[in-house]
């Protein structure tokens, strides 16, 4: 599914965030990135949302070789894939619903059907009674909830969730780490960055640990 | 099609949340376009009286009372048809009468009582389209030498004035709404530039997550044609309101005054341009903010 061949980044600064990496990720696949604190799982997850592109080598994602798409492409293949965001990043003025329905809006959905899966998808994080809030009137833990639902509404093959469980306690941390997995087990590839090794060893699969750009363990 | 159809729906949304800064831009398009148009309205009276002005005979030679047969030929020599001339017609002493009393059936009675008529008779003389005022001049100045002509009278420079006063309204109109029309373009732009700005953090979430550019930046654009075109709705309401308040105490006497049948409003055409100027002018304010702010 992912395919990162000679990867590096470096930062206008002279730091390199990511030097000659390698790795191949499965597809199907739930995988762990973790390590301390400017390893450059950020950044790692970055190239994989072709937020930025790498200073040397390539990464290719179901076929695709991130460093050449046009913008179009750029858009169609983001849309393709879920991320979670750290910070969640929700649209402030948008309810809830509409935040979740708005890729499937983007993507010309039907209304009905959007508002069908928007609906199962809020039931299934359990928020189905906030649809009409805003993020801001959500706590932490339920705006997390929501940046999920909002990644996985598409069925994406591929979702990419960097630090989802930050600024949660470990009950809900937990919790969010069971909706991941039940995508992943319909299929779907899951990467998520982590520095909660407690998270890993209670979720269970494989991690792969970087520091200073480099991969120092496979797990 | 739903591009577009999320682009208007968030436009007006947007629209309604910065209604305060969105009245200014409005309101420049709108004074723009409202001084346009009142010069447009203007130019195209004046116009139609020039054209009604040139309907009528330019040049009117008088005969004297005592005039021969080959004066008279020599006068006709001098008004044949060439690059000054395009045509002449002879009113003679009687036909000069019965016009009188047609145009003063009041005083028909009067001029029966006199034993002689007292009108000239008279050559009525219609000018080439476009000829200027120096080669009329000329003509006239040389028909006053012919003996026979008791006087010329020529009114041609009247409309060379009224013509040359239409060009310059005209383009005083159009260099000042053309100024008022970049300031409010520019306004526009600041005011998109500024929603925009207030959410630059949404821009870069749809941007994330893969929403096409007509999503991102559709809004905005069509937010500047919004305001555009409501600018131009509120000049065309504010002329028509103007010119239905002038009409009855200026306009209807003053058309009188000029000959001229009424005084028009702008055409139903031209009205449309403005309409659509105002939302070209919009588009293009919206435009230019999307480009500028995304680096
Ligand atoms: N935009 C940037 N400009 C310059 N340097 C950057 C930028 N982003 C990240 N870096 C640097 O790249 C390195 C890797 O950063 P990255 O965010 O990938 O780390 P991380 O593993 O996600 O850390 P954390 O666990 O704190 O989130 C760090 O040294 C960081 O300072
Ligand atoms: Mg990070």
């Amino acid at each position: 599914m992912i395919e990162a061949r000679h990867l590096s980044k470096l930062y206008s600064r002279g730091v390199y965030a990511l030097r000659d990496l390698n790795l191949t990720i499965a597809k199907g696949e739930f995988l762990f990135l973790t390590g301390p604190s400017g390893a450059g799982k950020s950044t790692l997850l970055r190239l994989l949302l072709r937020e930025e592109l790498p200073s040397e080598g390539e990464v290719t994602v179901a076929g695709r070789n991130l460093s050449v798409l046009s913008s179009q492409e750029v858009q169609a293949y983001r849309r393709s894939l879920g991320f979670v965001f750290q910070d969640f990043r929700l649209i402030p003025r948008m309810s809830v619903f509409q935040n979740v329905a708005f890729v499937m809006r983007v993507l010309g959905v039907p209304v009905p059907v959007q508002q069908r899966r928007t609906f199962q998808m809020l039931k299934w994080v359990g928020l189905q009674h906030r649809m009409n809030a805003l993020p801001d009137e959500l706590s932490g833990g339920e705006q997390q909830r929501i940046a999920i639902a909002r990644a996985l509404v598409n069925e994406p093959q591929l979702v990419l969730a960097d630090e989802p469980t930050g600024n949660l306690d470990p009950d809900l941390s937990l919790e969010i780490m069971n909706l991941l997995r039940e995508i992943n087990a319909r299929g779907t590839t899951v990467v998520v960055a982590t520095h909660d090794r407690e998270l890993i060893r209670r979720v269970g699969r494989r991690a792969v640990t970087l520091d200073h750009g480099r991969i120092t363990e496979v797990g | 099609m739903a591009a577009l159809r999320y682009a208007v729906e968030e436009a007006v949304a947007s629209l309604w949340r910065g209604r305060r800064s969105a009245v200014l831009s409005i309101g420049t398009i709108a004074v723009a376009l409202f001084v346009l148009g009142a010069f447009l309205v203007l130019t195209v009276n004046l116009e139609r009286l020039a054209a009604d002005w040139s309907q009528a005979a330019e040049l009117s030679v008088f005969l004297a009372d005592e005039v021969g047969a080959d004066q008279q030929r020599a006068i006709e020599e001098a008004l044949a048809t060439g690059p000054v001339v395009a045509s002449r017609a002879f009113v003679s002493q009687s036909d000069a009468l019965a016009r009188f009393k047609q145009m003063f059936s009041d005083l028909a009675a009067s001029a029966d009582a006199l034993d002689a008529n007292p009108l000239p008779a008279s050559y009525e003389v219609r000018l080439q389209p476009g000829v200027t005022g120096e080669a009329v001049e000329e003509l006239a100045s040389r028909l006053r030498q012919v003996p026979g002509v008791a006087d010329v009278r020529y009114d041609r420079q009247w409309l060379d004035r009224l013509l040359a006063a239409v060009a310059l309204i005209r383009r005083i109109g159009f260099a000042l709404g053309a100024l008022l029309t970049v300031a409010a373009g520019l306004t526009v732009g600041n005011v998109v530039r500024l929603a925009l700005h207030a959410r630059r953090d949404e821009i870069v979430i749809m941007q994330l997550v893969g929403a096409p550019t007509a999503y991102v930046r559709g809004p905005f654009i069509v937010e500047g044609v919004l305001q555009g075109g409501l600018g131009a709705l509120v000049a065309l309401l504010a002329l028509g309101v103007a010119f239905w308040a002038t009409q009855a105490p200026y306009l209807v006497p003053l058309a009188a005054a000029l000959n001229m049948t009424a005084v028009a409003f702008l055409p139903f055409i031209t009205a449309i341009y403005l309409m659509l100027g105002g939302m070209l002018v919009g588009c293009l304010g919206g435009i230019l903010a999307t480009r500028s702010e995304s680096r």
